[in-house]
């Protein structure tokens, strides 16, 4: 019921926002290769970060893979150690999933986005008790040694269909719009 | 006595921004979601500034907003919301709420200190 | 004296004579005259025939244009009437018009009042993450629970062992305890299948509930934001309607 182009849109559409929110600064590297399912299910993360964005015609999640490790604290907790990691990355997977939400906004005007969840990493095979209409996992490396995951997951009460092109240049975010 | 007002269910963002605005020379307190916003807001009466985000569990954003000018009856205090979303219609219902002003997450400090600082004086 | 005679009687024949002529030419004068005073009667007559008949034709056509002009009036009359008629089923659409708009701007005022009503639902909402929370925690508990049942059969399942090694220490003596520790470490390793099922059931358990909830809480903030739209759509045909209200 996701057609062909809604996925390979709403594939562009996390690229994009990944690209810009989960790196700490925007000059730092940002790989992201899609994974297969067998490489999916391999190597389990041991926190995942879950949020929602929910529309009439369809239900979308977002999940940030994580571990617990030197590399990821350092670059996302940086002199702060005394701070939550998995709160750090609520917040970025927060960012992500909000960009994710502008741009799907403009094809589903009655959107709405859930506050992030953290979760124990054995939980994300389950997500196919859910029935997806779509889903795809990545591996997300950032800066030099930081390795994140991540998976999108539709799943679609009626058919959804829509092309989307993210426009690289627009970037009006962190301005103050007084009323 | 605190002259601003930092909301937001995360951690992260309330030591990033209360810790940018304190490194600034201003005066901040925080509050982890609505309902502990208007607590925070009711108990220090010399808050000029409240910036929140817009979901937060126990009370969200905008309908803190809205008790503040309806319940706590407090048509002085500037309320601007720090969030991801975006619409339109949030906006909309911002403005009604009496939000003086929206920003779209990331912060960036460094563009709204001027604002932030006349906003709380 | 004759001479006076005759000089008289031609005198009185002269006289007569004058006096017939007088007779004559008066009678011939009146004669003529009257045939005179007849063409100009018949003359005058003449005229007067073609007087009355061009009067006659001046009348009917007077007399034709009047009732034209009757027929005209009539039809201005009854266009009058039927005119009279619209202008009074326009009056009335009109009152009627006023009326529904009267309606529609109760309409819309209820509208609004509901929309706002409604975005209050949050409320509903906001209830729901607590026990969302509060579900979650128990998850929590339960994962808690198991650990520590797992551990606990890890333990068993090497306090079994051990015993199996203390029972072929023993010999014969020791058989019957060989057998009781045997079982134990099948129970223990059954313990330990089922604890590792009920993890990945928990596992199952709290990823379906963050997600459905994350799903209420993600619609509820969607049906406020339609709700808030359907709000603004309603106040601007409100105060459109009271606008128009001249």
């Amino acid at each position: 019921m996701i057609s062909q182009q809604a996925k390979e849109s709403i594939e562009r559409i996390f690229l994009h926002s990944a690209r810009t929110r989960l790196p700490g600064n925007s000059s730092d590297a940002c790989e992201i290769t899609a994974l297969d399912a067998q490489q999916a299910n391999t190597a389990l993360a041991s926190h995942i970060v879950v949020l929602t964005i929910s529309s009439i015609a369809f239900r979308f999640l977002l999940v940030l893979h994580f571990n617990d490790d030197e590399a990821t604290r350092d670059y996302y907790l940086r002199d702060a150690e005394e701070r939550s990691l998995a709160e750090a990355l609520m917040e970025v997977g927060n960012l992500c999933c909000g960009a994710i939400n502008q741009q799907l906004v403009e094809f589903f005007p009655d959107l709405g986005m859930s506050t992030p969840y953290q979760l124990n990493g054995a939980c994300l095979p389950h997500l196919t008790e859910l029935k997806p209409g779509y889903l795809a996992t990545f591996r997300v490396s950032i800066g030099a040694n930081v390795q994140l995951g991540a998976t999108l997951c539709m799943c679609a009460s009626s058919p959804v269909d829509f092309v989307a092109y993210v426009n690289e240049a627009e970037e009006s975010t962190g301005e103050l719009e007084l009323f | 006595m605190a002259k601003v007002l930092v909301v937001d269910d995360s951690s992260t963002v309330r030591d990033e921004v209360a810790g940018f605005l304190r490194k600034n020379g201003l005066d901040v307190d925080t509050a982890v979601d609505g309902k502990d916003g208007l607590a925070k807001l009711k108990a220090s009466p010399g808050i000029r500034l409240v910036v929140s985000d817009v979901n937060m569990p126990n009370m969200d954003g905008l309908t803190m907003a809205e008790k503040i000018r309806g319940e706590l009856a407090n048509a002085s205090v500037n309320i601007i919301m720090l969030t991801t979303e975006s619409s339109p219609a949030m906006k909309e219902r911002g403005k009604a709420a009496g939000v003086k002003g929206w920003i779209v997450k990331p912060f960036k400090g460094d563009a709204v200190l001027d604002t932030f600082r006349r906003l709380a004086s | 004296m004759v001479d006076q005679y005759v000089i008289a009687a031609a005198l009185a024949g002269v006289a007569w004579g004058a006096l017939a002529g007088l007779f004559v030419h008066r009678w011939w004068y009146r004669r003529r005259a009257a045939a005179q005073q007849q063409t100009a009667l018949d003359s005058q007559n003449t005229v007067l025939a073609l007087a009355e008949a061009r009067h006659a034709a001046e009348v009917r056509q007077h007399e034709q244009q009047a009732r034209e002009l009757h027929a005209l009036v009539d039809t201005l009359r009854s266009d009058l009437a039927q005119q009279s008629v619209s202008a009074d089923e326009a009056r009335e659409a009109l009152n009627a018009l006023h009326l529904q708009k009267d309606e529609w701007l109760q309409q819309a005022t209820r509208l609004s009042t509901e929309a706002g009503r409604l975005r209050h639902l949050s409320a509903t909402f906001e209830r729901w993450h607590e026990q969302m929370i509060s579900l979650m925690a128990q998850n929590h508990d339960m994962h808690a629970k198991n650990n520590e049942l797992s551990s606990i059969v890890r333990h068993v399942l090497i306090v079994s062992l051990n015993a199996s090694i203390e029972a072929a220490r023993a010999g014969a003596a020791g058989r019957g305890f060989s057998i009781v520790a045997s079982e134990v470490r099948a129970l223990a390793a059954r313990s330990q299948e089922l604890s590792k099922s009920y993890h990945d059931s928990l596992n199952r358990n709290d990823l379906i509930t963050t997600a459905t909830f994350q799903d209420i809480q993600a619609g509820g903030k969607m049906i406020a934001a339609s709700l808030a739209s359907v709000e603004a759509l309603a106040g601007q045909i409100q105060s459109r309607l009271e606008q128009a209200k001249t």
